[in-house]
């Protein structure tokens, strides 16, 4: 079952545009959604929300169509923004006590054990609470409500490592029996090589690929070269950078002939994204 | 919806905002006073402080990303602050009645506290919240025009109301009568005014509601 379906969004603002965003997250597994800043991750995210009105597109939710049934839906997800602080002045018991009757399947117990094992004190202040902590609570809330799709802006964006691993190992225990699902978006990678079983890339507001992670990577190859080689390859790399040993660039596996000389890696998400950063560049 | 009230008063409406109308209501005993001034003193300082709070504490979002429609959102707003007015309201008619009794024999040369002033500022408010919820949901955040056009918009009405009070002798005999000789006159224009500003906070609550399905969060 699909825990989201994306299909076709499209958003035109004056500078930047959405098109035809369409990817689909697995019920239980952990999707990454990489991309640059202002690739487009916090609008197709709140688009998801139906926060913003799409010029047109679908979204669908547990096979439910979110613009149809919003209220429901939304008992069913929790969400994450980093960096955005809600009531940083209230202490954490009178945020609960305002938020818990929002929703139906609210669950006491499990409130206090997510409270109990992520170390948060209700009578601390939001504003008291390190970033980790902040996401921590977020998260203890979206659990205590039942939340069956977890959505995630940047959450470990601020992130010491230590804190960020703590997170990371949270997310994968959280979908391990299966009924959570999790949408991630981050422009840290590293987090994702950890954690992600699947990575939707967007670029410039349109998706480059959403696949499982492994394959996503084996999707392309990093390719070192001596720059007398560069001709061979250079009208297929997606881009390349030239330095004194030669030239170092990025291609899709299928454009890359295994036979060649040149020396050919599987890339890291970073430079996969990275490589597709610079292609943009030489477009502008 | 109820849940929403009970969001706004527990976190966005400061404590003071709650003592405010018994503090501004007080001012009703200054004998001779301007009373129009005591209800504006809302408009003045409850509204812009409070709605920089909700933008401070980014309740947009908070609320947003909840299980509640964008047209609950905006109901449960106007409602929180047309509580709010009637406080004030409720504060300024109680004060109002201690000064008629301290000063029975009172020349006032502005409106006096009377029945007929009362329904005058609702008719004030009613024009306050015409101006102000459909500006302000027009983004959802940015309350500052929507406070100056609205408290101008209050402002002029009580102006042009007052001098009215003090240049027509028919209007201020009615309105300034703290006897029973014109109580009449003055429930109509106290009936008047609680059907203006129940028609005109009606008339912004759907505006607004208009405005917010536009905006993006």
């Amino acid at each position: 079952m699909l825990a989201l379906d994306i299909q076709n969004l499209n958003k035109k603002y004056d500078h930047f545009q959405l098109k035809n965003v369409t990817f689909q997250l697995e019920k239980g597994y952990i999707m990454g959604f990489i991309g640059a800043n202002g690739a487009g991750k916090t609008t197709t995210i709140k688009s998801i929300l139906n926060m913003i009105q799409l010029d047109s597109g679908d979204v669908r939710i547990m096979g439910k169509r979110m613009a149809e049934h919003e209220l429901e839906l939304k008992q069913d997800i929790g969400c994450a923004f980093g960096g955005i602080e809600f009531y940083t002045r209230s202490k954490i018991g009178k945020l609960t006590e305002v938020i818990k009757p929002f929703y139906k399947n609210w669950d006491d117990d499990t409130y206090y054990g997510y409270l109990k094992r992520f170390k948060l004190d209700e009578n601390k202040k939001i504003a008291e609470l390190s970033t980790g902590m902040k996401v921590k609570y977020n998260l203890a809330i979206a659990l205590s409500h039942g939340a069956k799709l977890l959505i995630l802006d940047e959450p470990t964006s601020g992130l010491d490592p230590v804190a960020r691993d703590d997170l990371l190992d949270i997310f994968q225990t959280l979908v391990i029996d299966g009924e959570i699902s999790i949408l991630f978006s981050t422009h840290i990678t590293s987090d994702l090589e950890k954690c992600a079983d699947f990575i939707t890339y967007i670029d410039n507001g349109q998706i480059i690929n959403s696949a499982d992670k492994e394959e996503f990577k084996a999707s392309y190859r990093l390719l070192n070269g001596k720059e007398s080689e560069l001709g061979q390859v250079k009208d297929k790399l997606i881009s390349y950078k030239i330095n004194s040993f030669g030239f170092t660039g990025l291609i899709h596996a299928k454009d890359f002939d295994p036979a060649s000389e040149i020396r050919s890696a599987l890339p890291t998400l970073e430079e996969i994204m990275v490589y597709f950063a610079k292609k943009e560049e030489a477009y502008v | 919806m109820y849940n929403l009230l009970v969001k706004d008063f527990k976190l966005g409406v400061n404590p003071w905002y709650l003592a405010m109308p018994v503090l501004t209501g007080a001012l009703m005993l200054v004998p001779g006073w301007i009373y129009f001034l005591v209800l504006l003193y809302f408009c003045w300082i409850t509204i812009p402080n409070m709605f920089a709070g909700f933008r401070t504490h980014n309740d947009l979002m908070f609320t947003a990303i909840m299980p509640v429609t964008k047209k609950d959102m905006v109901k449960a707003r106007v409602l929180v602050i047309v509580c709010l007015e009637l406080l004030h309201f409720a504060f300024a008619i109680l004060f109002g009645a201690i000064n008629r009794f301290l000063y029975p024999n009172f020349e006032y040369y502005f409106f006096a506290p009377t029945v007929g002033f009362l329904g005058l500022c609702f008719v004030m408010l009613a024009i306050f919240n015409l101006v102000f919820f459909p500006i302000y949901f027009k983004t959802a955040y940015k309350h500052g025009n929507a406070a100056i056009a609205s408290i101008t918009a209050a402002m002029l009405f009580a102006a042009g109301a007052q001098w009215l009070g003090i240049a027509n002798a028919d209007v201020s005999t009615v309105i300034n009568d703290t006897g029973t000789g014109h109580l009449a006159a003055q429930s109509s224009v106290l009936i008047a005014g609680i059907a203006i500003f129940a028609l005109f906070t009606m008339a912004a609550y759907r505006m607004a509601v208009r405005h917010f399905l536009k905006v993006e969060l």
